[in-house]
Parts: structure tokens; C-alpha cells; sequence
């Protein structure tokens, strides 16, 4: 176990140079002056070539590269070409409310979709499975930012009970930060919830149709004894593996809830720095995201040994 | 059936706490305090109002630094951190002595030495500070709190310069700030102006805090446009970065924010059906919309080409597709409808509508040939995109071969150096259209200009002589003549003018209705 754990620990370690010598030299290749930029829409040609010459983006790339490479190494991702902070700086203020989202929306997202996935296989073909395959379908269906500003709309405008937007710290206590989130995670759940729950619903419907399945029945198991003792936890290794990669998934991909929700997450950072090519934060956000989901794989590997012990690494 | 009591307490407590769910829900929700006020802005991503030429950084200037010199509502400079001031018989010198209690932000004085040297350092950019120190023979201290601008010749619009509201703004900061290159960033946020920027808080891409200044002291003249005493009546203003409108929209529904600084105009029927927003415009010249065209590379350097787009376009048409009818209006004069300088020498080209068919016939003259004309095309920008996508429409209805390139703001700036387009379209306040010393939409000095690159010597030096002139009467003649040239060379073509309203909560007032930038002092926030 630990040879495998420490095998894809070097795993991710070469995944992530592979994507900062990807992106460093995509992010040159593309057209885009970050100079231009900082100098404005009426900046003149000399001002944004000395801003260039100020920033060392005249220096040859594989210069640049090297001098960025040896930065990192040191564990200094640089600094934001225009706010001038430091790049790990911007992400850690960033990471929270993407987290925070992620982690709440994957705890609803299971709840509902595992237990949703389980009525379906249970009464399969029946008016349940039937009413949930509707909903899995119209969770599918609805784009996130439909649904967000639905929710905004009711809750928020109609009946004022919840923010329409903004993020509050957990330092500020757990309350607020709580009621910032709900909307938001419910709008980005409801795909998530659909996923997880057609996915169990197939996992199970294998599982219920096997011999030991019929075995447990004829022996007089109850309902819940065969779907939670014997049948979901031989179906749980595609459900893990979906819900992993879910989370992964999250933590690199809401940024449209983060842009309805005006929630200051990771997924926006790297919008406004590819807007602005603002080349050190799109950098270390993609490092540091790549490594997070070879991470979450691995932890969700690993725990494919709890649900079934045939399983060895 | 039976009811137990422990059913009933049970159903009760369940009760209790279902009804009571949304008051604590509400109570978890910040309410935006009287004294705070929220303003959804432009996201602020340069600190230094010297090195960029964005307007959001100049807000950000407005706010934490002072100025020499301020417009009033008339625009017309006025002093703001100058005390007295005099200038010499020959008018080539001229005295500047600072006000009382000036203080940084860090609690040290503001000297001349700041003055000095922001100055200075204002100057290596272009903008009515290089003029100056092209001119300048000397910028130097007297004592703590006086320095002069001597000039090699008088210069009759030096205090207009000084006070222009005109990004890069000459915003004074202290002399170690000031003594890094005009490239360099500041990026310390000391300034000596109204409010504080408050580092803590800053959260850069989403939220920035400025706290009001309590020591700052302001003149006792009342506030005028950007002149006179800036006495700030709130504790604290937070600048949101909203990137989605309907987001804003809703949080300043909610009053969860006060201030949208650029409502889009399909939203606009929403915010004037609530009874607790308004629509303001703050710019009431407006903003002009205008495209320039390459006037290096075919079709665009043949003259004739280019005034068949002055005769085709109609504005009316073009600012529909992006903006409320009531708000915009024709623009025919290259000095913008409101300033002095507006007039109508060579103006003849304007007809309601356009004139599709004196642009075909200018376009035939012109000898074009089927080439390529490319429009880049703002990406990011909904109001831009919907007029580049009508321009292009109306281009090919008289026989142009059109490409609309869509670009991101980077890749626009990086397309737009290159050379390698025909047409791109910009706006900026009508204000901004008579500051014929510093801004270089207004220049026609060929290759060594501004993108477009239109040339007329003729025209440049009477520009030349533009900073010379002492009166009002001789520069409204000046700008006659110099608009009869720009009317000929075509470099520009007018799109039109819009005065784009701010929507904010009615509790919020006392905004100052100024063009190019947002000020923050003055306004008033009630509770209801």
C-alpha cells in the first residue's frame, strides 16, 4: 500500500510539471499582451513595451521559463503581473469559498443522489423510478445558471430569505457563511444529484439482479438488509469513483455558480487572469488544481479497499 | 385516533421551527449598513492611476489621492490642494503654495517635494504631464509648501491641464512612491485624498474597501463638481466586482448593494418598475462611440474610402442596437456635443440615416477592389459587440468584404498593434473629446500616434499652438479649423453619444454628476 500510495505520489508530482510546462508555454503562445493591458485602452506603444520590458516578458521564453521554473521549485509561484501580490497569496484567499461550495454540494449532492439512485433500482420500472428519472433528466437538462437565478429570484428577491450573492468567511462565524452557501449549492447540486443517482440507480440494478441477491431474498432478508447490507455495497465502486471525480470536477469547474452567486472562488481568478493574461496566477492555479485532483483520485482509489475488500494495492 | 402529549410537544417544537427558519435566515444576511455604502464597479486590477490609462484605476486615484487642481461642474480648474497661487508678468512662471492640513495617509505631511516629483514622474507618460514637461524649463520646491512651473514659453492652459480629469490623472502621491518610473507600479495605496484604502480588506478580482479619512480636511468652498470641499458623509464604500449583470441587478433589489455602475440597458425597464431604484446620469455630455479605421493599409488609407464611412454611418441605427432610444443622440462635431470647443465647421456629411449611396459612390472613387476589411470585434464587451456586429452588417449592404475577428480585451490590444485590421470601435466622454493636449484620440500624427494612425501635419500644428492660446474665443476658432481638417482626413468616424445612466437605491444620494470618473464624496445614505 504504501509503495502504491508513494508510486502515484510521484505520479502527481510529474502530472503537475507536465501541465506548468504546458500551460507556461500555451499562455506565450496565445495572442495577448498582459502590458497592454495594465497600460489601458489609450496607453501608448512606448509605455506598454516599457511595462513589458518592466514585467520581463521581452525576455526569451525559455528564459522566462527557466527563471519561472526555478521560482517554483523554490515554492514562489510568482506574483500577479497587475495586483503585484503573491500569486499564493490570491489563490489561498480564493480557495475557501470554492471548497466550502464543493465540499457542501458533494454532502447534498450524495445524500439525495445515492438515496435517490437506490429508490429508483428498488422500485424499478414503478411510478418512483419513473418520477426520478424525470427529475435525474430535468437535472441534466437545466443549466446551472437557470437554475441559480430561479433560486435567486424566489428566495432572495420574492421572499428575502436568502443573500443573492456574496460569500462570507467561516472566520465570521458559521451562520453566515452557512446562508451564503445555500443557494448556491443548491443550483449546483442539482446536476450533481441527477449524476450520482443514475449511477447508482444502473450500479444497483446490476447487483439486484444477481444470484446472491435472489439467495438473500429467498432466505427472508428485509428490504433494507438486501439494499444496504448485501446490494450497496457491491455497487459502490462505480458510485465512489463518480463521486470522486464529481469532486474533482467541482473544484475546477463552478465557476459559472461562482459568477451568478458573485462568490470569489478559484474558478473566477483564473477567468479574470485569462482575461487579463495574467500568466503567474493561471499558472499556479492549474498546478495546484492538477495536483488536487490526481490527490482526490488517489483518495478515492484508496477507499475502494473499504467497500470491497478484494481489492489490494 | 389518539393525540399523546409528547406527539403534541414534538409537532409543536417542529412547528415552532419551521416557521421560524426564514428570520434566521435573515438574520444570517449582512444588511448593507446606513454609514457602508456598496457600489458594484469595474474590476480594479492596476492600483497606479499613473501607469494605466483605465478608468477604474482613476476612481480608485480619485478617491485616496488629492489633486492639485480640480474641474468644477462648469469645468473649469479650481484649486483643490493649492492654496495660492500666481504667475509671472512674462506668464512663464508660475508659484503654486500648498493648503493647510495636508497630511498621508501615514500620518506625514504632504511637502512640495510630493508635488514635485509626482509631477515628474506624471510627465514620462503621455498625457498633459509630457506636454508640461517638454515645455517646462523647471519644476522645482521653494520651501515645504511651494513650488513653481517655470515654462520656456507661456502655456495658456497649464491650470486646465493640471485639474483634467482625463486618465492618467496627475493625482499627487508622496515623493518615494513618486520616484519609481511611470512604469513601475505603485503599489503602496497612500495617498492624501478622502478616503483610505483599506489593505486588510482588499480582496483583489472580488472586493475592495475605503474607509472614509477622518483626518482629511477639506476646502470650505461647497462641493462642485470635482472642486471644492470633499466632505465625505459615509464611513465606508466597498467596491463589488458583479462580473454578471443580472446578479447586480438582483443584490441592489435586495439592497444588498446601492450603486450599479454600468447597468445594461435591457435591464433598465426592471430597475425603473421598482419603486426603490433610480436611473441617473451622472455623465450627462455622455460617452461618444466612435470607430477608427487603419489608414496605413487598404481600403482604409485611401481617403475617399474612409470618408465613405463618414457618410454611411447612421448613428441613430448603430446606438439603437445597444442602447435605450432616450438616452442617446447624434454627434457631429469631433470636439463632442457639450464642450466649448463643439461646433459645426465641415459638418456637412451628417444626414439622418446615413447616405448609402454617397458612401457607394465615394467607395467606387476610391478604387476599392474586394479587399478584406477586418472589424475586430469586442468579445467581452456586450454594447461594443452589438454595434461591431451592426457596423459589419451595414459595411457589407454597400458592397464591403467584411471579417468581424472576435477577440478577447488581450488578444484585442495584441491585434490592434499588429497593424493587420481595417476597423475597431472605443468610446470615451464627450469631456475627454476637448482635451485636445492630452488625449490622443485627438491627434493626427501618423505612425507616432495613437492606433489608426491618421496624419495631417496642417492639423498638428495647430494643435501645437492649441496650449498656446490664452483665450476661450481664440481656441472655439482654433477648434473650427482644426475640425475642418479632421472632417477632410477622416481618422475617426462618430457613432454616436450616449449618456449611460448609474442605477442606485434611492436612500443613496448627493452623487456628483461629473464626466470620465465616479466620485464618492458627497453622497448620503439614509436608512430607509
Amino acid at each position: 500500500m504504501a509503495a502504491y500510495i508513494l508510486r502515484r505520489l510521484v505520479s502527481a508530482i510529474a502530472v503537475m510539471a507536465m501541465v506548468g510546462i504546458f500551460v507556461f508555454l500555451l499562455l506565450r503562445l496565445a495572442p495577448g499582451d498582459p502590458a497592454a493591458i495594465i497600460a489601458g485602452d489609450k496607453a501608448a506603444p512606448q509605455v506598454i513595451a516599457a511595462i513589458r520590458q518592466q514585467l520581463g516578458l521581452n525576455e526569451p521564453i525559455p528564459v522566462q521559463f527557466v527563471h519561472w521554473l526555478f521560482s517554483v521549485l523554490g515554492g514562489d509561484f510568482g506574483t500577479s503581473l497587475f495586483s503585484r501580490r503573491p500569486v499564493l497569496e490570491l489563490i489561498s484567499l480564493r480557495l475557501e469559498p470554492t471548497i466550502s461550495i464543493s465540499i457542501l454540494t458533494i454532502i447534498l449532492s450524495v445524500t439525495i443522489g445515492v438515496t435517490f439512485g437506490i429508490l429508483a433500482a428498488w422500485r424499478a420500472g414503478g411510478p418512483v423510478d419513473r418520477i426520478l428519472t424525470a427529475f435525474a433528466t430535468l437535472g441534466f437538462s437545466v443549466p446551472v445558471f437557470v437554475v441559480g437565478f430561479f433560486l435567486i429570484y424566489l428566495f432572495a428577491i420574492r421572499i428575502h430569505w436568502l443573500p443573492v450573492q456574496g460569500y462570507v468567511s467561516i472566520d465570521n462565524g458559521p451562520g453566515p457563511w452557512f446562508v451564503h452557501l445555500i443557494l448556491p449549492t443548491l443550483a449546483l447540486s442539482l446536476p450533481y444529484i441527477a449524476f450520482i443517482a443514475r449511477v447508482t440507480r444502473a450500479s444497483m440494478l446490476a447487483v439486484l439482479s444477481e444470484d446472491y441477491m435472489r439467495t438473500a431474498a429467498a432466505k427472508g432478508a428485509s428490504s433494507y438488509a438486501m439494499l444496504f447490507h448485501h446490494a450497496l455495497k457491491n455497487a459502490g465502486v462505480p458510485i465512489l469513483t463518480v463521486i470522486g471525480i464529481s469532486f474533482a470536477y467541482l473544484i475546477s469547474g463552478v465557476v459559472i455558480t461562482e459568477t451568478v452567486f458573485n462568490v470569489p472562488g478559484i474558478g473566477r481568478l483564473v477567468v479574470d487572469a485569462l482575461n487579463n493574461r495574467d500568466y503567474p496566477i493561471i499558472q499556479g492555479v492549474l498546478i495546484l488544481v492538477s495536483g488536487l485532483y490526481v490527490l482526490i483520485n488517489l483518495v478515492v482509489d484508496l477507499s475502494y479497499n473499504l467497500v470491497d475488500p478484494r481489492i489490494r494495492y | 385516533m389518539t393525540i399523546c402529549r409528547r406527539d403534541l410537544i414534538k409537532a409543536g417544537l417542529a412547528a415552532g421551527a419551521a416557521i421560524s427558519i426564514p428570520s434566521v435566515l435573515r438574520a444570517q444576511i449582512a444588511p448593507t449598513a446606513a454609514r457602508t455604502v456598496r457600489m458594484v464597479m469595474d474590476d480594479l486590477a492596476t492600483f497606479d492611476p499613473t501607469v494605466t490609462t483605465a478608468t477604474i484605476t482613476g476612481n480608485h486615484g480619485l478617491a485616496i489621492y488629492d489633486t492639485l487642481f480640480a474641474l468644477d461642474s462648469k469645468l473649469i480648474a479650481q484649486p483643490q490642494m493649492v492654496g495660492k497661487w500666481s504667475v509671472s508678468g512674462d506668464k512663464r512662471t508660475y508659484t503654486f503654495q500648498l493648503r493647510d492640513g495636508l497630511g498621508w495617509h501615514d500620518d506625514t505631511p504632504v511637502t512640495a517635494a510630493d508635488c514635485v516629483a509626482s509631477i515628474r514622474r506624471w510627465g514620462q507618460v503621455p498625457s498633459g504631464g509630457k506636454l508640461i514637461a517638454e515645455r517646462a524649463k523647471d519644476i522645482s520646491e521653494q520651501d515645504d509648501r511651494t513650488f513653481i512651473i517655470s515654462l520656456k514659453e507661456p502655456m495658456g492652459i497649464l491650470l486646465e491641464i493640471l485639474a483634467g480629469a482625463v486618465t492618467p490623472v496627475l493625482y499627487i502621491m508622496r515623493e518615494k512612491d513618486a520616484s519609481l518610473a511611470a512604469t513601475e507600479q505603485v503599489t503602496a495605496n497612500i495617498g492624501s485624498g478622502p478616503f483610505k484604502f483599506n489593505e486588510a480588506l482588499a480582496k483583489p478580482g472580488a472586493s475592495f474597501t475605503y474607509d472614509r479619512n477622518e483626518k482629511y480636511i477639506p476646502r470650505h468652498e461647497p462641493t462642485d463638481g470635482f472642486a471644492g470641499g470633499k466632505v465625505v458623509n459615509v464611513d465606508r464604500v466597498i467596491w463589488e466586482n458583479i462580473a454578471d449583470q443580472q446578479t447586480a441587478l438582483a443584490a441592489l433589489q435586495s439592497g444588498e448593494v446601492d450603486f450599479v455602475q454600468k447597468p445594461a440597458a435591457d435591464l433598465f425597464p426592471a430597475i425603473k418598475s421598482d419603486p426603490n431604484l433610480q436611473l441617473q446620469a451622472l455623465n450627462k455630455a455622455g460617452d461618444v462611440y466612435f470607430m477608427r479605421m487603419n489608414c496605413l493599409e487598404k481600403p482604409f488609407d485611401n481617403v475617399k474610402a474612409r470618408q465613405a464611412m463618414l457618410h454611411l454611418i447612421d448613428q441613430e441605427a448603430v446606438m439603437r442596437t445597444a442602447f435605450a432610444q432616450e438616452y442617446i443622440r447624434p454627434v457631429t462635431s469631433f470636439f463632442g456635443n457639450q464642450s466649448p470647443y463643439s461646433n459645426d465647421e465641415n459638418t456637412e456629411w451628417y444626414k439622418k440615416g446615413g447616405d448609402p449611396e454617397k458612401a457607394k459612390q465615394l467607395l467606387s472613387e476610391a478604387g476599392y477592389a474586394g479587399e478584406t476589411v477586418v472589424i475586430l470585434q469586442h468579445a467581452n464587451w456586450a454594447d461594443g459587440n452589438n454595434i461591431e456586429q451592426f457596423l459589419a452588417a451595414t459595411l457589407r449592404k454597400i458592397g464591403l468584404h467584411v471579417e468581424l475577428v472576435p477577440c478577447d480585451a488581450a488578444a484585442f490590444n495584441e491585434r490592434r498593434k499588429s497593424r493587420s485590421w481595417s476597423i475597431f470601435m472605443t468610446a470615451e466622454s464627450d469631456y475627454e473629446r476637448s482635451t485636445l493636449a492630452s488625449n490622443p484620440t485627438l491627434f493626427a500624427n501618423g505612425e507616432e500616434g495613437w492606433y489608426g494612425w491618421p496624419k495631417s501635419d496642417k492639423y498638428e500644428a495647430l494643435r501645437a499652438r492649441w496650449a498656446n492660446v490664452e483665450t476661450l474665443e481664440e481656441r472655439q476658432a482654433l477648434a473650427r479649423e482644426m475640425q475642418r481638417i479632421q472632417w477632410d482626413i477622416v481618422g475617426t468616424v462618430l457613432l454616436g453619444s450616449v449618456a449611460s445612466p448609474i442605477a442606485h437605491r434611492k436612500t443613496l444620494t448627493g452623487l456628483i454628476e461629473m464626466p470620465s470618473l465616479t466620485a464618492m464624496w458627497n453622497m448620503q445614505k439614509s436608512p430607509t
